[in-house]
């Protein structure tokens, strides 16, 4: 019997949930399970779980506009470069739109949104969009274990 | 008409009086999926008793999202319109990090314990 400490932790995760915001703190709590289990500190789960939250909720808000129902199929992958990097991908089929490519307001914590995007911005090493040809977006999260 | 004193969907304030004080205790992860239901009953009850203080008490919020950070927002711009002021207490490490990062630390009057708030 393999002692628990020794287990290899899982390399990739994958589910596919529906655009419900009642999804959202199991897709997070998956995240955050894998990073954990990935040997991430405690802040660095709750700060990529948060990212994961935000971002789910933008596509539900944005790309699909409030609909529940719709596919957001998400992926979680360890690599070992840097020091060890969480790779997060979450692919919907929504309204396509990059949410760079909207205009920037200074923030202001007294106006609506924003929070969500300062909380990628500072808590994730990259975010990156990639429209995608059958409609939709990939949205790609990077962190490594290790931040200076 | 729902009441607001009372507890819905496991999150939403139990209210009650401590002098010109109201103290609020929010109960579990607040998310896109219960915020508005905690939005509904906070501003309904502002609206209706227009207290001078509110104090949030947070203990038992181990999490929170950018949507019930907003919920708060509301509030507060809700209570300064009839002078009011809303105390934090009890955060969270995750609640403290999300009002940190989102600059609400200090625009929220944030203490240590609702003791604090009611002094």
């Amino acid at each position: 019997m393999t002692p628990a400490n020794t287990t290899t932790p899982p390399r990739r995760l994958e589910l596919t949930v529906t655009s419900a915001p009642s999804n959202l703190a199991t897709v997070r709590k998956a995240i955050e399970s894998f990073a954990d289990a990935n040997r991430f500190d405690t802040k660095g789960v709750a700060e990529i779980g948060l990212c994961v939250n935000e971002a789910i909720a933008n596509i539900i808000r944005h790309a699909y506009r409030g609909n529940e129902n719709r596919p957001v199929h998400v992926t979680a992958q360890m690599e070992d470069r840097d020091g060890g990097r969480i790779v997060i991908t979450l692919r919907d089929w929504g309204v396509g739109i990059d949410p760079n490519s909207l205009p920037r307001r200074a923030y202001d914590p007294l106006e609506p949104g924003g929070v969500g995007l300062i909380c990628l911005q500072q808590w994730m090493d990259t975010v990156t969009y990639t429209p995608q040809a059958d409609g939709g977006m990939l949205t790609t999260m990077t962190r490594r274990r290790m931040r200076r | 008409m729902p009441d607001s004193s009372k507890d819905i969907n496991g999150v939403v304030p139990s209210i009650r009086h401590a002098g010109d004080a109201v103290v609020a205790t929010l109960r579990g992860e607040i998310d896109l999926h219960n915020s508005p239901n905690v939005r509904n009953a906070l501003l309904k009850f502002l609206d209706e008793n227009k207290p001078k203080k509110l104090v949030l008490n947070l203990a038992a919020v181990p999490y929170m999202d950018s949507s019930a950070i907003a919920v708060l927002v509301e509030a507060l711009q809700r209570m300064r319109k009839t002078g009011g002021k809303i105390y934090l207490t009890n955060l969270q490490p995750r609640v403290k990090g999300l009002l940190e990062i989102a600059r609400l630390d200090s625009i929220f009057i944030v203490v240590p314990t609702e003791e604090d708030a009611l002094k």
